[in-house]
């Protein structure tokens, strides 16, 4: 599994591993029941602390994108995250949609042009994910 | 509820002067159990001063240092029992080879892990039987590693573990150290990294002290800094006007129509005092540790 970390990002380094792996199970680059490489070999393939590497996991666990298999190591869970866990993910999403409206606001963005830019990267998002081979 | 473990390093209000030297003028430090703690400074800083007195190679002038609850004054052995430590120069003695070597610093530890250090060893690929004086320098550092955690030691303190090793060296081998030594027991294994070189180990640090001119000037959590901690770029149709007086921000730079500040967490009132003063284009970007650092030890009133 590859990871970009961008120390320059302000996102702290364990939200960035949570991230890349929802997008890759997202874009199909990981599939259900993949393999997911074990805490140190992640923490030494990024070139970070273990507990972080750890706490990417646990995060990832708790909101049910991978799961343990005692003994054998963390997969990509199958299927969709169960319900329970809805108000989580609309909590992340509202942190990130937050972050991205201060950002906006930083570089002079106007709300109108914010919106329409959410709904160009939205219809491409679509796009690609239609055209992704099953 | 559960009682709150004690820090594994407690220095107070350290101070150590030399004559003319690198000194130590009021530092505090803190290290808790399980983590990486970074000690960023500058060579003079009083990095190496500092763990010298926890190390009870130097006694205190003032304030105080406990390592595991103990003063390294009083209680030294017991202290060293449970730690390793690993100079930025390591030397060996010349007759002996990488296995002799090992033998001899396995021979005042009562806990060696043989399996850890097989493990390295063919990791790194270093044939035991090489002399100690053929071996390069990035070699002598893994030898002097593998020899810190095999006794597997609650304590880990490298003081500039990099330091003299080719730039095109790869470090990684340092990460795989710390990996190792960390995985086997999370949450009781903890490091203590000195440096200059911040870029190299900014993945690696939990979090860090930056220290300048013998005086811790930030503890902070290496997420929390690197969230809280933005750079400002402006440009103005005139010249940039001077941020000197505007609360929150720290003018890194000011040359003709641009202006660059660092900020601290309430990026909003200074980007309105830019707005305010006309600026034409606003950029704001988070910092890394480095840069952190930088502005630091660089800035004229330090950090924001």
């Amino acid at each position: 599994m590859i990871a970009l970390l961008n120390f320059r990002s302000g996102v702290p380094v364990y939200r960035q591993i949570v991230e890349q792996v929802k997008a890759a199970a997202a874009g199909g680059t990981l599939r259900d029941g993949d393999p997911l490489p074990s805490v140190r070999a992640l923490a030494e393939e990024l070139r970070i602390n273990r507990n972080t590497a750890a706490k990417a996991y646990a995060e990832l666990e708790a909101e049910g994108v991978i799961e343990t298999r005692a003994g054998k190591g963390c997969f990509l869970k199958a299927g969709s995250p169960s319900p329970l866990r809805r108000s989580v993910r609309a909590e992340r999403l509202a942190e990130a949609v937050d972050s991205v409206i201060v950002q906006a606001h930083h570089l002079q963005i106007s709300p109108e042009e914010l919106t329409e830019l959410l709904a160009q990267r939205l219809q491409q998002f679509q796009q690609q994910q239609a055209n992704r081979p099953e | 509820m559960p009682m709150k473990t004690p820090p594994v390093i407690d220095i107070q209000n350290l101070v150590y002067r030399y004559d003319r030297r690198e000194a130590v003028d009021g530092l505090s430090l803190r290290v808790e159990p399980g983590q990486c703690h970074g000690l960023l400074g500058r060579n003079g800083a009083g990095k190496t001063t500092t763990i010298k007195c926890l190390l009870n190679l130097l006694r205190p002038q003032s304030g105080s240092v406990s390592v595991f609850g103990l003063s390294p004054g009083r209680r030294e052995a017991a202290i060293k029992e449970r730690l390793a430590y690993v100079p930025d120069s390591v030397a060996f003695y010349p007759w002996m080879t990488v296995r002799d070597a090992l033998d001899y610093q396995a021979s005042f530890r009562r806990h060696w892990n043989r399996q850890i250090e097989t493990e390295l060893l063919g990791r790194f690929q270093l044939d035991p039987r090489l002399a100690t004086t053929a071996l390069s320098k990035g070699q002598r550092t893994q030898v002097a590693l593998i020899g810190a955690v095999c006794p597997e030691p609650e304590l880990l303190v490298l003081d500039e573990p990099t330091s003299g090793l080719d730039p095109l060296v790869r470090r990684d081998f340092i990460q795989t150290v710390i990996g190792a030594y960390q995985d086997a027991a999370p949450g009781e294994r903890t490091v203590l990294v000195s440096t200059h070189l911040i870029s190299e180990f900014e993945g690696l640090i939990d979090r860090f002290t930056i220290v300048d001119h013998g005086k811790a000037i930030l503890t902070a959590n290496a997420d929390d800094a690197r969230s809280r901690y933005r750079r400002l770029r402006a440009e103005f149709g005139n010249d940039a006007p001077d941020a000197s007086a505007v609360t929150g921000a720290r003018t890194l730079r000011r040359e003709g129509r641009w202006l660059e500040l660092m900020v601290n967490g309430e990026a909003e009132s200074v980007v309105a005092w830019l707005q305010g003063e006309k600026a034409v284009r606003v950029e704001s970007e988070a910092l890394a540790l480095e840069d952190i650092f930088m502005a630091a030890v660089g800035t004229k009133g330090g950090l924001p």
